[in-house]
């Protein structure tokens, strides 16, 4: 955990792109928010391994979305369910539910459902929020961390030397 | 900046790969946990499983050493099954659907002993079943001994006792309130001053019109006073008549509760041939109604297989999941199937008479959806000790609210040998050797239970173990016994699964009945005398004393019939006198 942390923080100080660690945010979104074991999540799995997404970040996001999860879960079910048995969408959900992958998706049940589309729904803000945010951290807080007399005085000990040491040995940044 | 990175891709494939051979690899394990975990949550005792296997070509499910363990006995497995063979279709699988097309059960037994207890450590909440014959269990063969009359007045109030004692106190108020009331009322003086009166009035010689208009006068005036003085003696002597009367009535009540006592004690502590007319409840009673019991406990347990809980929102079905959270919504399939399904279940059950072989169709918690009930039927195989058993059945809950389950059950020469009819150290009982029949009907109709059953008993040996220790009238009843040779056993079971009444009657009951009646009425009539005379010592003196206290009433009665007599003359009198002054000198 503590590893991640530091790997997140290595991140935001480092020159990765701000789109890598946003969209790696936004995939961990979609994975910690629905059942884990949904069939949605092996594609999310795919396009988190192909493009090239912060893995560190979606590792810590997967983490931060799960435990947020259980406490929308009853918001999650309600969606879903008022999704599921919206009469307007009912043609749409019976073909769906005639396909066997999407039964094998588990589309009709609430959490699923709910938890999906509450994920899509907040996908793009999410993506464009957390790259203004990473950007304003690296323009204005970075910058005044690197300054301030704490940051000067642990750079000094020897603790940091062994961390700075540990961190090229790691081919970190 | 390159945004695909391809190696990510071989990583995916590999990370695949891992699952499915970890999968492969732990699959039969997380099976075996969630049959274990699963069945012992259903059956509330444990479910333990020695192997499970699932195999893909063909698709199927393997499982070896099912023990479930009985919840109402932990150290006994209320069945046990070697080998369980499921076939599934892959197909449905991919639909969500586990449908196994053929399920086969072999080396199935029961009641098996465990090593281990098979109780489960969360509190067990079994719906209690009432059977009106479960409270009857405490009854017992009656009597044949006289009981002890003077123990039980020790024990029982005679209510002639209490009435006579409530009669006395209102009785004696009653004097008081009369003889106060008497003091008040004009007494023999009162009547003779009148008397003196009239005698002088008659006696006098009234001068000139002044003397006789006064005399008339005087007359008048005695006349009104006694005949006020009258007034309130025959009213005074009315009432007490009515009072009389009522309380007359009152003796009379009193005079016939000893017997009403006799009556009541004879009723609950004569010795009674009519106790025999409930032997059959006796002697089966108690095995029938744990048989019911039994019976409906594993009903109930059933309850999950056959229906799932479903329930509509916004309009629309749903189902709870059998894991994870949210619910299930339904939509319209275009080939309809269960969530689960066993088509066609083969078992062969082993009992200590040999092979019980059947099958089970449509095992499915959505019998709704399938359309067809579970069917089932099963017959014995070459028994030993049973010429030929079979049960059938359909458990129907394809409309869930009229859900009726059957099951007709067929034995022919099942041979009976020493069973307990009887353990009651008075009249011990053993079925010795008999080869019964039996037919029964059970249906279940959403909660209203209704069986019948008819067993026939042929061959009969009855008798008891200690045939010597035993007064005469036990070895009438125990000749009786050894002498019949077939009898036949009723049994009606109605009401609810929660609450039924149970209905045995047998003709042994009125054998039984016929045999022991000479000798227990004699009895009885000696008990009858023996409480008489007891109720009779104890309530006869106070009614003898309830008899001098209304016989002081009547004195009062009489002497109230004097006083007005001797007004009534008086009055008579006085109008002759009346008459007299009247007469003018000329």
């Amino acid at each position: 955990m503590l590893r991640a942390i530091v790997s997140l923080l290595k991140t935001l100080n480092s020159e990765t792109e701000p789109g890598q660690i946003s969209l790696a945010l936004c995939f961990s979104m979609i994975v910690g928010f629905t059942p884990v074991f949904s069939l949605h999540n092996l594609l999310v799995f795919l396009l988190v391994l192909v493009l090239r997404v912060n893995l560190s970040t979606f590792i810590l996001g997967l983490i931060l979305f799960s435990g947020v999860a259980y406490l929308l879960d009853p918001i999650f079910h309600l969606i879903g369910l008022a999704v599921l048995t919206s009469s307007g969408l009912e043609g749409l959900w019976t073909a769906f539910y005639n396909m066997t992958l999407l039964r094998l998706a588990k589309f009709n049940n609430s959490i699923v459902m709910g938890s999906f589309l509450f994920s899509l729904v907040l996908f793009a803000p999410l993506y464009f929020i957390a790259n203004k945010i990473i950007m304003q951290y690296r323009e204005y807080v970075l910058a005044w961390v690197q300054k301030t007399r704490i940051m000067q005085a642990f750079k000094a000990t020897k603790l940091y030397n062994v961390f700075a040491t540990y961190s090229q040995l790691r081919g970190g940044v | 900046m390159k945004w695909i990175r391809w190696q990510g891709l071989i990583t995916f494939v590999v990370l695949l790969l891992f699952v499915i051979v970890a999968w492969f690899l732990f699959v039969d394990v997380a099976v075996k946990k969630i049959i274990e975990s699963k069945g012992t949550k259903l059956v509330k005792a444990k479910v333990e499983l020695a192997d499970a296997d699932l195999s893909i070509f063909p698709l199927g499910l393997f499982l070896t050493g099912l023990e479930v363990a009985n919840p109402d006995a932990p150290m006994t497995n209320a069945f046990q099954v070697d080998r369980v063979a499921l076939s599934l279709e892959g197909a449905k699988l991919l639909r969500r659907k586990v449908i196994f097309k053929e399920m086969t059960l072999e080396g199935v037994k029961l009641n098996t002993p465990r090593k281990t207890s098979g109780a489960i450590s969360e509190k067990r909440s079994r719906i209690p079943v009432v059977s009106k014959e479960s409270s009857e269990e405490k009854m017992k063969w009656p009597s044949f001994k006289i009981p002890d009359v003077k123990e039980i007045l020790q024990k029982e109030k005679l209510q002639s006792l209490e009435l006579i004692a409530s009669f006395r106190g209102d009785l004696q108020k009653e004097k008081e309130k009369w003889q106060s009331r008497l003091a008040q009322l004009p007494d023999k003086n009162k009547l003779g001053e009148y008397q003196k009166k009239i005698n002088r009035l008659k006696s006098g010689k009234q001068r000139g019109l002044e003397g006789i208009l006064g005399g008339a006068r005087e007359v008048l005036t005695l006349q009104k006073e006694l005949s006020r003085d009258l007034d309130l003696i025959k009213t005074a002597q009315k009432e007490l008549g009515q009072n009389m009367t009522s309380l007359r009535k009152r003796m009379a009540e009193v005079k016939k509760a000893p017997q009403e006592d006799l009556r009541r004690l004879k009723e609950k502590y004569s010795p009674s041939p009519e106790g025999m007319a409930n032997a059959s409840r006796l002697f089966f009673g108690k095995k029938v109604g744990n048989w019911t019991e039994t019976f409906l406990n594993w009903y109930k347990k059933l309850g999950p297989i056959l229906e799932r809980v479903k329930e509509r929102k916004h309009g629309r079905e749903v189902v709870k999941p059998t894991r994870g959270k949210g619910v299930d919504v339904r939509f319209k399939e275009q080939e309809a199937y269960p969530d689960f399904l066993i088509q066609i279940a083969h078992v062969a059950i082993e009992i200590p008479a040999g092979l019980v072989k059947g099958q089970v169709r449509n095992i499915t918690p959505d019998q709704d959806i399938l359309g067809a009930p579970l069917m089932y039927e099963v017959a014995g195989v070459n028994l030993t000790g049973i010429a030929s058993l079979k049960i059938d059945g359909s458990l129907n809950h394809v409309d869930p609210f009229s859900a009726k389950d059957t099951a007709n059950i067929l034995i022919r020469g099942y041979d009976v040998s020493d069973m307990d009819l009887s353990s009651d150290a008075e009249l011990p009982i053993v079925l010795k050797r008999a080869t019964a029949d039996l037919e029964a009907r059970v249906t279940i109709a959403g909660e209203t239970l209704k069986a019948n059953s008819l067993i026939v008993l042929k061959s009969v040996n009855m008798g008891t173990p200690n045939e010597e220790d035993t007064n005469s009238l036990m070895k009438a009843l125990f000749s009786v016994i050894s002498d019949i040779k077939a009898f036949d056993l009723k049994s009606e079971i109605s009401g609810t699964i929660q609450d039924y009444d149970l209905k045995l009657s047998s003709n042994l009951d009125n054998v039984l009945k016929d045999a022991v009646k000479k000798q227990v009425k004699a009895q009885a009539v000696q008990f009858e005398k023996r409480l008489l005379l007891v109720i009779q010592e104890k309530v006869g003196g106070s009614m003898a004393d309830l008899e001098t206290t209304i016989g002081g009433l009547g004195s009062i009665g009489s002497e109230l019939m004097a006083r007005s007599h001797f007004g009534d003359e008086l009055f008579k009198r006085s109008r002759k006198s009346g008459s007299g002054a009247m007469k003018l000198p000329l």
